[in-house]
């Protein structure tokens, strides 16, 4: 059965600020579409079937990898409401790569997901590396999420969020990053 | 010196704040071990045989007297009193408790030190020419663009989760003490035709269990565009370096498997997507951090100084050291110091709170109140009055830093190897000790000259035994430590990988083999020739005869 991605083996949906509900629903490959869902496929099945999904379903999004070719993704972005980049485990670094680049180098606007087990203390780097929100597992503390996200008030570099670098505060140009979201 | 603002002093703050949850987190069980694991590494707590272990960043090895007061406290408080300076100018406590350590960091950040990114697989603390902006010679002092690297690459979003720990070394001047072709990026600060500042950049360079010199991807980057280009080669590698295999997941693998002509063109690549997308570094903030790198005030003094020379003819042993431990400075009428912390019989790179202190002492009184540590785990006081080095040539004597060996035979390169470390296979110290007692006499190590003997316990080569011109690696032989020893290895402008020469030795036969290579070289050299010269003129044969004989 196609169920709520926030409910996939108890794991929740949150974004910077805590939990939020969601109406993602993760298929199997082998699942149906429910006409007027939104559903989340994966990688294959979007390159199979990306032309009954996106007349089938409300919205389509789709879960990659952090070594997904970037390249064969890009002819669906403008239709895709939803990636989701899975970290392999914790200390897998290339979804941060694959974010920046999805925000930054292909303009995708949309929710960017990070789901596996990284841990509240890298979702400031998440954040800063384009993702919006995030499936983890129940034992994820949200009190640690909320401390973590504002652990720093300033950086040196800057990151998709279009934050002011302190170099750019250093020149007094507090105000150069903010206009372009 | 560089000095801190308000933003970097915030900065500072969190990561203290942070690592304080985190630690509270850990001790309540919020944080399993394998999720602490990477967060404490990457502020450089280690856990090791008997205790945890704490390393703590000296930024391309420059310290004020102040900070090395700071750290001498720091070994006094919450250490055995002594700290440990090691190849990649850091400085290592080796008794930490856990829950001392977001105190101990709240000190260090008073004084702008840090434990940052001193482990873990991420981008390491930066290193430099131990001599930057006090040599001759240099196009640029490498310590501005060091800097501007550290704060670049300080909690960088995109990659503080890399592969493998990445490793950045910067040299400004022809001669290269900063070893950058042994790292993962090495900067060689140039001019090009235009006489433009710039880098040639190495890429891939490495030690461990497979050696590899850099691959130069670059004879000139031009200097504004470094940032972007860095992040091109990081961006290549944290997305393709392999993590399936801890061994193989350093840049120099993935150099290798894709061939450094696709490995560049995927780096050139990367680069031309990226490098206008406001990563480089502005201006204006390049001259600022510049600015705290102008050479201080010095005296205008007339050479040469007739007390320092009549000095140098009154006292033998004096001269001695100032032969093997002063270099010349770029400044008429002063000098470059190398404090060698390489006692005979000593354990190198040890110092004990009392001689920091002392340290910090002479550098106020006679080094603008500055030090240097180098990789060759010294200290150095980069600007001493010729008419001073006397006088400190004595206090040195009395804390037992006088030691006119830097650059000789008893200045090793040791990891801690068994005695503290978990990896380490076979104890390191203790062979550097036995030694450097075999070549005491001081006489001796001047007839033998310049000789770089580098020992690692294990093969991960911390004591880089690849880069020595006599190489020591211990390992585990059926229980048994036992050594291998590789001839011919460098880290300087020349660099290469020393060369296993034959079967290993055992503890006892070790130091005798050392001294028969040392003997072999001084029966075949030519006058004024150095043990690397006459060994990459003869090659391995005669060496290997006096080890093991006559071959048939």
């Amino acid at each position: 059965m196609a169920s709520p991605v926030n409910q996939v083996g108890s794991n929740r949906v949150l974004d910077r600020n805590g939990p939020i509900t969601d109406g993602w629903e993760r298929l199997a490959d082998d699942e149906t579409v429910k006409p007027g869902a939104a559903v989340l496929v994966s990688f294959q099945r979007l390159k199979n079937e990306h032309n009954a999904l996106f007349a089938e379903a409300a919205a389509v999004g789709v879960e990659v990898g952090g070594d997904v070719n970037l390249d064969e993704l890009e002819p669906f972005l403008p239709r895709l409401g939803l990636i989701v980049v899975r970290f392999a485990f914790m200390r897998d670094g290339r979804p941060f790569s694959v974010g920046r680049l999805l925000r930054e180098r292909f303009h995708y606007t949309r929710d960017l997901r990070a789901v596996g087990d990284f841990i509240p203390d890298q979702i400031l780097f998440l954040l800063r590396c384009g993702f919006n929100s995030f499936e983890a597992g129940p034992d994820f503390s949200v009190d640690a999420l909320k401390h973590g996200v504002a652990a720093y008030t300033v950086w040196y570099q800057r990151g998709v969020e279009r934050n002011v670098t302190i170099a750019e505060r250093r020149l007094g140009k507090e105000n150069l990053g903010q206009e372009s979201a | 010196m560089y000095i801190y603002d308000d933003f970097d002093h915030t900065i500072a703050k969190q990561r203290v704040a942070e690592f304080r949850d985190q630690v509270n987190r850990r001790i309540k069980g919020e944080l399993t071990e394998e999720q602490f694991r990477p967060l404490r590494l990457m502020n450089g707590l280690y856990l090791q045989l008997h205790a945890y272990m704490l390393r703590i960043a000296v930024p391309y090895g420059t310290l004020s007297a102040a900070q090395m007061r700071k750290l001498a406290h720091i070994a006094r408080v919450y250490d055995r009193g002594y700290g440990h300076f090691t190849t990649r100018q850091n400085i290592q406590y080796n008794w930490i408790k856990l829950e001392q350590v977001p105190d101990l960091m709240a000190e260090l950040a008073t004084v702008q030190l840090h434990g940052n990114q001193t482990s873990g697989n991420c981008v390491r603390n930066v290193t430099a020419d131990h001599f930057s902006g006090v040599i001759d010679g240099e196009i640029e002092d490498p310590r501005i663009v060091s800097e501007a690297i550290r704060q670049w690459s300080t909690f960088h979003p995109e990659f503080s989760w890399l592969p493998r720990k990445f490793k950045i070394a910067v040299t400004g001047a022809e001669k290269d003490r900063a070893a950058v072709q042994w790292h993962d990026i090495g900067l060689h600060i140039v001019r090009d035709d235009a006489g433009e500042v710039g880098y040639a950049v190495y890429v891939g360079g490495g030690m461990g269990r497979i050696p590899v010199l850099a691959t130069k991807v670059r004879g000139f980057l031009p200097k504004r565009e470094l940032l972007s280009y860095l992040e091109a080669i990081l961006r290549v590698y944290n997305r393709y370096g392999r993590r399936d295999n801890i061994h193989k997941a350093r840049i120099k693998i993935l150099v290798r498997d894709l061939g450094p002509e696709e490995f560049i063109r995927q780096v050139e690549e990367e680069w031309e997507a990226s490098r206008h997308s406001g990563v480089n570094l502005p201006p204006e903030e390049e001259i600022r951090i510049a600015r705290y790198f102008e050479p201080p005030a010095y005296e205008k003094i007339a050479v040469p100084v007739a007390a320092f020379e009549d000095a140098k003819k009154a006292n033998r042993a004096f001269a001695q050291w100032i032969s093997t431990n002063v270099h010349p400075h770029k400044t008429p009428g002063y000098a470059i110091v190398t404090i060698s912390l390489k006692p005979i019989g000593g354990i190198p790179g040890d110092a004990s709170a009392e001689q920091m202190e002392a340290v910090a002492s002479l550098a106020e009184r006679f080094s603008l109140a500055e030090i240097r540590v180098s990789h060759i785990q010294n200290l150095v006081l980069p600007h001493v009055r010729q008419a001073d080095l006397f006088a400190v040539w004595q206090e040195l004597g009395k804390i037992g830093f006088a030691n006119a060996n830097a650059g000789l035979v008893t200045d090793i390169i040791a990891c801690p190897g068994l005695d503290y470390c978990s990896l380490a296979n076979a104890r390191s110290i203790p062979v550097a000790q036995r030694i450097s007692e075999r070549f005491a006499d001081l006489d001796r190590q001047h007839k033998i000259g310049a000789l770089q003997i580098k020992i690692s316990g294990c093969i991960n080569a911390c004591g880089h035994h690849h880069a020595g011109h006599i190489g020591i690696l211990g390992v585990d032989k059926a229980g048994q430590e036992f050594y291998q020893l590789t001839l011919g290895g460098a880290g300087d402008e020349t660099a290469s990988t020393g060369q296993l020469i034959g079967p290993g030795f055992s503890s006892d036969g070790i130091v005798d083999a050392v001294e028969k290579v040392i003997d072999a070289y001084l029966d075949l050299r030519q006058p004024n020739e150095t043990f690397i010269s006459a060994y990459r003129r003869v090659g391995p044969a005669p060496f290997k005869e006096k080890l093991y004989g006559v071959s048939r």
